[in-house]
């Protein structure tokens, strides 16, 4: 009799064990991925950081352009449909967007500079023009950073045995920020 | 050239021959000395001690004639084939990086002997430089029954550089093959998107996006090759606005060698060496203007 509940117990504590650490792994698991999610969540504000200095450069230089070419900097300022930057509630998609739109101003200020020479002598526009491909860099790297955590998370969402956690708290596969830079001999503007 | 190269290996000769002859008187007084012992069992005989030191001091001044010829030949001779070769540049062939600056590596860790030599500066495509050889050692204590043994050990042995670095950017950052970043700054392991590059380097930054800023696809394949045709341990170390790189290779450069003929091959190797500045320049686009300071 001794014997039996000695082995009962042996067994209980051993199920206990296995279910303890069933229960610690999902823990860890679905830390991993909240973690995961917040250095997404993170790296895509520094996606909406990188795209905001481009549009404040970039109406920078439009300003600076008015002088020179005042029809086609109103026409380009058309262009971008959000005239105060980011909105608080915008989606990957829409950001995308926004950056093909800025994408075809800082083509379409290229035209201007071939149209009105000019321009290059101006030290203020050369000036922002240094400042501009350093805010395409920036935008480059944030999206390089924001798609290598994307990666990150979604290899663990996908494989088994984490895919069971990501299920059970519902975390879904997060996009990827695809906005190629359109090559700037690719836009045509005609003013 | 050739008759410079002509006149030190003439002079180089001297030297040789009292080296070759002190080994050989040297080697004579062993083997006497092993002889005696063997057939007549006496190891106090001076004689065999005599041959040996004077095959040693005959050897010390042939050494030390080559060490002297070694300085000359840098003075006289590498001196002019650098400035030939990177109009504008700065050789001090007994001068080298300071300990300080190669601390600023923050990979490299403090020697208890240091000793620099070799030092190129100047400036390449609006973009100012300086390279010296360095060698760190480290100091050993032994404790035996017939007292402390005091040794250092080198730990690095090869070259250090110093550029001005064109791309401002918030944070450090290090790319290395081995070890990791020896200062109290925030480093954290990067883990960028080549695969390729992750396993052959470990990178660390105080700031991530910084890391993947300066690191963009065509640094990393530059960093790829500047590796492959630099054999030897590499580090890099952007920080501030410097960029420091160092090879641990072993290598003591600018050297010429006893039992070596001095010849265009051997120049041409010198001026491998020193070309490694410009490559790096181009291959990591440090002359690229496009994101220069505005105090530039």
């Amino acid at each position: 009799m001794i014997t039996l509940m000695t082995n009962l117990g042996i067994t209980l504590l051993v199920i206990a064990g296995v279910l303890l650490l069933i229960v610690f792994w999902y823990i860890g698991t679905m830390n991993q991925l909240r973690q995961l999610e917040l250095k997404v969540n993170e790296a895509e504000s520094g996606i909406d950081v990188a795209l905001t200095k481009r549009f404040d450069m970039l109406t920078k230089m439009l300003e600076t352009t008015k002088g020179y070419a005042k029809h086609e900097s109103e026409t380009l300022e058309k262009v971008v449909k959000w005239r105060s930057g980011i909105p608080q509630n915008a989606t990957l998609k829409d950001k995308e967007e926004f950056l093909g739109q800025m994408n075809q101003v800082a083509s379409g200020i290229d035209v201007v500079v071939e149209k009105y020479p000019d321009l290059k002598a101006n030290t203020v526009f050369l000036e922002l023009q240094a400042a501009v491909a350093n805010t395409e860099e920036h935008l480059q790297a944030a999206r390089r950073l924001y798609n290598a955590n994307v990666t990150r998370i979604n290899h663990v969402i996908v494989t088994f045995p984490q895919s069971i956690v990501a299920n059970a708290i519902h975390m879904e596969k997060k996009p990827y920020f695809e906005a190629e830079e359109k090559k700037r001999q690719d836009v045509e503007f005609k003013f | 050239m050739q008759e410079k190269m002509d006149l030190f290996n003439n002079l180089k000769k001297k030297s040789e021959l009292f080296v070759a002859l002190g080994g050989l008187v040297f080697a004579i007084g062993i083997v006497l000395f092993l002889a005696l012992q063997s057939t007549t069992g006496d190891s106090n005989n001076v004689i065999p001690f005599l041959v040996m030191g004077a095959g040693a001091i005959v050897g010390a001044v042939g050494g030390g004639t080559f060490a002297k010829l070694k300085s000359r030949f840098k003075t006289e001779v590498l001196t002019a084939f650098f400035e030939e070769n990177l109009p504008g540049i700065q050789y001090h062939p007994f001068s080298g990086l300071m300990e300080l600056d190669v601390y600023q590596t923050e990979f490299l860790k403090r020697a208890d002997r240091f000793h620099s030599e070799d030092l190129l500066q100047g400036q390449l495509e609006e973009v100012d430089f300086a390279s010296s050889d360095v060698r760190l050692e480290e100091r050993h204590v032994q404790h035996t029954k017939n007292g402390t043994r005091v040794y250092y050990v080198p730990y690095f042995v090869g070259r250090v550089f110093m550029f001005t670095f064109n791309k401002p950017f918030e944070g450090h950052l290090q790319v290395l093959e081995s070890g990791s970043p020896l200062s109290g700054r925030n480093f954290k392991k990067v883990e960028l998107e080549s695969i390729d590059f992750n396993k052959k380097f470990r990178t660390f930054s105080t700031n991530e996006l910084s890391a993947f800023y300066v690191l963009t696809p065509d640094i990393m394949e530059a960093i790829n090759e500047l590796e492959k045709r630099n054999p030897g341990r590499i580090g890099l170390s952007f920080t501030g606005k410097n960029l420091y790189i160092a090879i641990n290779n072993n290598r003591d450069t600018f050297e010429i060698q006893l039992f070596r003929r001095i010849d265009k091959q051997m120049m041409d190797g010198f001026k491998r060496d020193l070309m490694v500045i410009k490559d790096f320049i181009h291959t990591l686009k440090l002359n690229t203007k496009v994101f220069q300071t505005p105090d530039k």
